[in-house]
């Protein structure tokens, strides 16, 4: 039984990264797609077959450990090597911190310690994999449709698209990594992995732009590296080699460590400079890396830490940098139009929400903040991937220029409608998460104001958006857009994806979230947390069936009883010009035929990025640093 | 005390609401007629409306507008049902402010600039007193210990006195939602207050029924959530929530119109601070 399970995690680690490495030596197209197929199906096959197996320790050979030993100085030199190449000092010296740390512990005698390799596959590293594997092997399909397209028209600087896809593709392995190993200098090394898996993705156009998001990136998260090869340092000094031993000990520097590390990850205030520079990186790396997975590494780890915040004031000061990253990334996300930029604020609000709650520490807390992360991870995949879509067929990613699409594609159209009702109407998934969340939040008045205003600010702008998709004029006959069979059926999987998921939110919270977070939290549930957590289940009972056919049977009555003959072209305080194409031209002054158009409210001058950020990011800030100040106290 | 059969509750809710919000209109239109010295129209007036825009030819723009106006229909007759029934609080919010959503968005998806005016007014009138209604349903946690919105009803002191600041800034809440001056800035009841009507222009016939019949549901609903501050009674929760109309027609008639930023700032300093500090005490 052992033998399975470790050949399992071979097919979720190592056959990606080997799929990936094959690919980026420039192999005929025919193989390359195979690869991809094969590397995604297998980390599919082995991701569930795992989940089957229930949750386990499971002790590797010790010799892996020491080979992390070896390892973690040596991927120090590599970022530090490519500090040297883009001439950034700071990311060199960042970066040479782990080797002048195993220097120390060289001396220090305490090197290659003893304590044997350990995967922990409990259920949340199970509900990682999962979403990791069918979600990330999804979208490493989506690529080969999507990259087939993009590849056309690419700039001469750009990276070769083999390799490019090759590194999408080995990153499932690295990431699998992460959220498995329990050995400290392991999850370092993966943690750093992941960050030049970004740095590459985001360089892959090769222009000064991209390059400069991927250098901002680069410096950011080996920023947060460096923090976590330092807390494993100081971990392993006191003795705790694991990260679940960790947990266990009472120190709360490595914590605090740990904190700012998936903080920069996830994109939080004050760090969230760099995901939105990364949305310069074709949209199948957005969806993968900055929206579903490597940011919501970021998440697993403070979710990880939070058992261990039990009465202290650093879980309070985690939650509160959440709920503070939630509102600000909500505010600023108002006056974006680049439809990239919306969603990757609010990536940064979402993860925000999900920190808010894993600092909350209670049951239900823990609930809100598993069942947005796994929402997310689909729903957001899911519009990234509809907005690189529509971007291939229109051109534009700006949100005015996707009036009337609904007419020219609308597949993707509808894909995209039933992703953004997905992010915030009753009863799917995330409008869930975010009620528990607020319930869970109830004693703690602070994060409860900045998660009551943030999630009223987000309604703003994904209202807008969707307003603006639906608008359509008249037209009796829809074309499908021909999209690669690649894309089309992936985003249709998703879509129904998403939709099973609302239908099943009873059974997910009941049978998965709920035991998940009882595992972790069962004994710190008091009494009206508990008795809130089971109010969960009972409004998931008859109302939300209600809700469902509710919104049935108004689309279906609504689309019934619309006729053609009913049509009328809409008010224009003049008399329409009847054409094909347009149906809001209206004869003006002097009979001139003029144009009327109205773009939405984007209110720069209340929530311009830069007037937010200027108050924001300093806060932010005085919050990291409370961080260190309450263990120092 | 007998509980009836929720089945038929909900029966007699989807049934009667709609006529009890009727008659609240008709009475609206009745004492504001007189305010502005007018006879006004028979108190009844409302339901020949919606009989006639029932019976008229139905004119769209596209097939989604009429979509949108199921949803809002719907949703707000659950989202009464939620209410009543006393399920959870913050579903309850939820749903309800989906139905203005469907609202706006069957206003944002025509081509026509008043139509979009109307609706991103609304969507910033929904973004200034979403977060009021939040804490009211925070407040009624603190006092009663649950999220259930049948939890004031079995409580012993009428929320009115321990959640007076909340109130006051819910009373906003209504003028905002029964678009009376000075924020009927998305769509207006009255000619003077615009040439072009807002967020419902492009609806008209049997859909701009439908969108009648729901306000009917919606003042309904807002009727209860001000009784609600005094359940304990349902005669003194009615003149309750029947002097906030009175107050409401009032108010109409006194002011003009805000701007949209006006208002969300008015919203999230004003009232939203005055309701934080009846928390505040809550929590202390």
């Amino acid at each position: 039984m052992h033998e399975t399970r470790e050949w399992l995690l071979g097919g979720l680690v190592l056959i990606p990264i080997l799929c990936g490495g094959i690919m980026a030596a420039r192999v005929p197209k025919g193989i390359r797609n195979l690869l991809i197929v094969l590397g995604g199906m297998t980390t599919i096959a082995c991701s569930i077959l795992l989940a089957l197996g229930g949750t386990q320790r499971i002790a590797l050979h010790p010799s892996l450990g020491i080979a992390g030993a070896v390892l973690e100085p040596l991927v120090g030199a590599l970022v530090c090597w490519i500090g040297l190449r883009i001439r950034s000092r700071l990311i060199c010296a960042m970066a040479a911190m782990p080797l002048l740390l195993t220097l120390a512990s060289l001396l220090t005698g305490n090197w290659a310690h003893t304590a044997e390799t350990v995967v922990v596959i409990d259920s949340l590293s199970l509900v990682m994999v999962l979403i990791i594997s069918i979600v990330g092997g999804l979208i490493t399909f989506f690529a080969i449709g999507y990259m087939d397209q993009h590849e056309q028209h690419s700039t001469p600087t750009a990276m070769d698209g083999g390799s490019f896809l090759g590194v999408l593709v080995a990153f499932l392995g690295l990431m699998n990594g992460l959220v498995l190993t329990d050995d400290l200098r392991w999850l370092t090394i993966f943690w750093e992995a992941t960050t030049l898996c970004s740095f590459l993705l985001i360089g892959y156009e090769g222009s000064l732009e991209s390059n400069n998001s991927a250098r901002r990136a680069l410096l950011i998260n080996t920023f947060g590296g460096t923090c976590l090869a330092v807390a494993s340092f100081v971990a392993e000094r006191d003795g705790h080699g694991t990260l679940s031993s960790l947990l266990t000990s009472s120190a709360l520097l490595p914590l605090a460590l740990m904190a700012v590390a998936s903080m920069s990850k996830a994109a939080q205030l004050p760090f969230q400079s760099w995901l939105l520079g990364a949305m310069v990186a074709p949209t199948p790396v957005s969806a993968l890396l900055h929206s579903s997975t490597m940011v919501k590494a970021g998440s697993y780890l403070v979710l990880r830490l939070a058992p261990a915040l039990d009465a202290t004031v650093l879980g309070g000061i985690i939650s509160l940098a959440g709920a503070f990253t939630f509102a600000a990334a909500s505010a600023m996300s108002i006056s974006q139009s680049n439809g990239k930029r919306v969603l990757a604020y609010s990536t940064i609000a979402n993860l925000g929400l999900i920190a808010a709650c894993a600092g909350i520490h209670s049951p239900l807390a823990f609930a809100a903040a598993l069942t947005i992360l796994i929402f997310h991870a689909v729903s957001k995949a899911l519009l990234f991937l509809c907005v690189g879509t529509i971007e291939q067929t229109i051109g534009s990613r700006h949100i005015e220029d996707m009036g009337g699409i609904l007419f020219k594609m609308p597949l993707t159209t509808t894909v995209a409608i039933i992703g953004m009702a997905s992010m915030m109407v009753p009863p799917f998934g995330m409008l869930i998460g975010k009620w528990m969340a607020i319930e869970a939040s109830v004693d703690n008045p602070l994060i409860l104001l900045l998660l009551i205003l943030g999630s009223a600010l987000t309604i703003f702008f994904w209202s807008k958006w969707l307003g603006r998709i639906t608008t359509a004029s008249y037209h009796h006959k829809y074309t499908i857009e021909k999209v690669s069979i690649w894309m089309s059926s992936i985003l249709l999987i998703m879509g129904l994806a998403v939709l099973t998921a609302s239908l099943g939110a009873l059974p997910i919270q009941r049978y998965v979230i709920k035991p998940v977070s009882l595992s972790f939290f069962g004994q710190y549930g008091t009494r009206t947390s508990l008795s809130l957590l089971d109010s969960v289940d009972a409004f998931l009972g008859w109302p939300l069936l209600v809700v469902l056919g509710a919104i049935l049977i108004s689309v279906l009555v609504g689309s019934a009883l619309f006729r053609k003959s009913h049509i009328r072209l809409p008010y224009l305080c003049g008399e329409n010009v009847d054409t094909p194409e347009y149906s809001f031209i209206f004869r003006s002054i002097a009979d001139t035929p003029s144009m009327a158009l109205l773009n939405s409210y984007y209110l720069s001058r209340v929530f311009g990025e830069q007037r937010i950020e200027m108050i924001c990011n300093p806060i932010a800030i005085l919050i990291v640093i409370s961080l260190f100040g309450v263990i120092f106290q | 005390m007998i509980t009836p059969n929720p089945t038929f509750q909900i029966a007699l809710l989807i049934l009667l609401a709609p006529f009890f919000g009727a008659l609240i209109a008709g009475l609206d239109r009745k004492i504001t007629a007189r305010m502005q010295g007018r006879i006004g129209p028979p108190v009844l007036q409302p339901f020949y409306d919606v009989m006639k825009l029932l019976r008229k030819e139905p004119i769209v723009v596209n097939r989604i507008q009429v979509v949108y106006a199921f949803l809002h229909l719907a949703f707000m007759a659950l989202s009464l049902i939620l209410l009543v029934l006393g399920q959870d609080s913050l579903m309850f919010l939820f749903v309800f402010a989906f139905s203005t959503l469907a609202l706006v968005l069957g206003g944002m998806c025509v081509r026509s600039p008043y139509s979009r005016i109307g609706s991103q007014r609304e969507i910033m009138l929904m973004v200034a007193y979403e977060p009021v209604l939040i804490v009211l349903m925070i407040g009624m946690y603190l006092v009663n210990g649950s999220f259930l919105l049948a939890s004031p009803i079995a409580a012993a002191r009428p929320m009115l006195f321990t959640l007076p600041l909340i109130f006051i800034a819910v009373l906003v809440v209504l003028a905002i939602k029964l678009q009376k001056s000075p924020f009927d800035l998305a769509t207006s009841h009255h000619a003077h207050q615009e040439i072009i009507k807002g967020l419902t222009i492009e609806y008209a016939g049997p859909y701009l029924a439908i969108l009648e019949i729901a306000h009917f549901y919606e003042i309904a609903l807002l009727f209860y959530l001000i009784m609600l501050f005094w359940a304990s009674s349902l005669l003194i929760g009615a003149l309750l929530a029947c002097a906030a109309f009175f107050l409401m027609i009032i108010a109409d008639n006194v002011f003009a119109r805000l701007t949209s930023i006006w208002t969300f700032r008015f919203m999230w300093t004003g009232a939203l601070i005055l309701s934080l500090t009846n928390i505040l005490w809550l929590y202390l």
